[in-house]
């Protein structure tokens, strides 16, 4: 698993499930953010992004994944679905190859539109996730 | 230095403009545009005239879940009643709550 | 483009391949309803050593019962391809591998058939079926169809009386042409 600590406080670890061209905008937006194990105490969050179209074949992995993130964090994440793929399936929700929506597999806690959405739209929701909002 | 309209963040409806003639919802490729409209009488004709109605938009409604921001609406839209917008569209905690609904009336 | 027949595929592959082309490029298949009735599976290889010239072959092959034999045992990387291809097109290659690529287990059908209607689009409601100054769906009138979606005079809500429709009627009916059922 690969734990981003996202504001390099260990206050918040970021999974990213790249499954398409969202990943990509997951990239622009934690290139500052460490790669590390997560030291988790009991204030640190943790929350998982499905960045991309969700295949039929790939959702048993996509679910996976995130309870693995359960497991090894011991706390729920905060699941949020990055982009219209995830959210619904998107331009490929009439697919019969595609999951439409992350939310058929697990619940979701965060619906991010775009397609793909731009980098700043995943910090904003992460910053909203960890009560960084500014007032 | 070249002109730049907005960025492709979030589209918007110019309600005064959309005529309820379908276009958008027809072209776009994902069936992301949800409109329901009615006729109505055209009031203060000349009197002789024949009647003539006019469609009414009742709800224009986009479910962002689904749209991928290709512009097919905006570029086809005869009458300009669609346009870019540069901020990013809201994320949600819930999907249904990715439907936004673009046209208000007052209750 | 070269054409081969179906039992010489084999051989002829084979044949390029002692003759310099030794760089497996793509297999794919072209289902060609519509035009031909057949589903054709094209082949690249490229002779790496003149400037990577590719040689393109091909074999038509019966809708009905697409079989031909593999070639992974020239071109190893080719059974990946062929497995795609069989999953998606319903193309049988003789003495490869069998299992699926890309499609789960329990998927039924060959998506990429031109006749395999997108199934999702025909059970949803278009918002474009509307005509301008209605908010139903009731079905008064013959309604404006989706691209992709068939009359449903074709495909779908048929009389079960009629005649099943043919795969070219089912692709030209979805890609929007008017199509003229026999009524017999």
């Amino acid at each position: 698993m690969r734990w981003l600590d996202w504001y390099g406080d260990g206050s918040l670890y970021v999974v990213d499930v790249g499954l398409a061209c969202c990943a990509l905008e997951f990239d622009a937006a934690s290139s500052a953010a460490a790669m590390r194990l997560p030291r988790l105490d009991g204030q640190a969050q943790v929350a998982v992004v499905i960045s991309g179209t969700v295949t039929d074949r790939l959702a048993p992995a996509v679910a996976a994944i995130v309870d693995g993130c359960e497991q090894q964090s011991g706390r729920r994440p905060t699941v949020i679905s990055f982009g219209a793929c995830a959210s619904s399936g998107g331009p490929y929700w009439d697919s019969y190859a595609v999951t439409k929506g992350v939310d058929q597999l697990l619940t979701v806690d965060a619906y991010v539109p775009g397609c793909p959405p731009p980098p700043e739209a995943l910090s904003a929701v992460l910053d909203q996730i960890a009560g960084r909002v500014p007032s | 230095m070249i002109a730049r309209g907005p960025s492709h963040g979030w589209i918007r409806l110019i309600e005064p403009a959309c005529t309820s003639c379908m276009i958008c919802a027809r072209e776009c490729p994902t069936w992301c545009i949800s409109i329901d409209s009615h006729t109505e009488p055209v009031e203060g004709l000349p009197s002789g005239a024949r009647d003539r109605t006019q469609n009414v938009l009742d709800r224009f409604a986009i479910d962002w879940s689904l749209c991928m921001y290709c512009g097919i609406c905006i570029e086809e839209c005869p009458f300009d009643a669609l346009e870019w917008v540069s901020e990013p569209t809201q994320p949600t905690s819930t999907s249904s709550a990715l439907v936004e609904e673009m046209v208000t009336r007052p209750s | 483009m070269i054409e081969i027949a179906p039992q010489d595929w084999p051989a002829a592959v084979e044949a390029l391949k002692a003759d310099g082309f030794e760089y497996f490029d793509w297999l794919g298949c072209v289902d060609e309803i519509g035009r031909g009735d057949c589903l054709r599976v094209v082949l690249v290889v490229r002779n790496l050593s003149q400037d990577a010239e590719p040689r393109m072959v091909s074999c038509s092959l019966s809708r009905t019962d697409p079989r031909i034999g593999t070639i992974s045992g020239v071109f190893a990387g080719a059974a990946w391809h062929e497995r795609e291809a069989a999953e998606l097109f319903g193309v049988e290659f003789v003495g490869g591998e069998r299992r699926r690529l890309l499609l789960n287990p329990e998927f039924e059908g060959t998506p990429l058939r031109k006749d395999q209607v997108l199934a999702a689009r025909t059970g949803m409601n278009w918002p474009g079926a509307k005509e301008p100054g209605e908010s139903d769906f009731s079905p008064s009138r013959r309604r404006l169809a989706p691209p992709g979606v068939p009359d449903p005079a074709v495909w779908g809500d048929r009389d079960a009386s009629q005649i099943a429709p043919d795969p070219a009627e089912v692709v030209e009916s979805a890609v929007g042409g008017r199509v003229r059922r026999r009524r017999s």
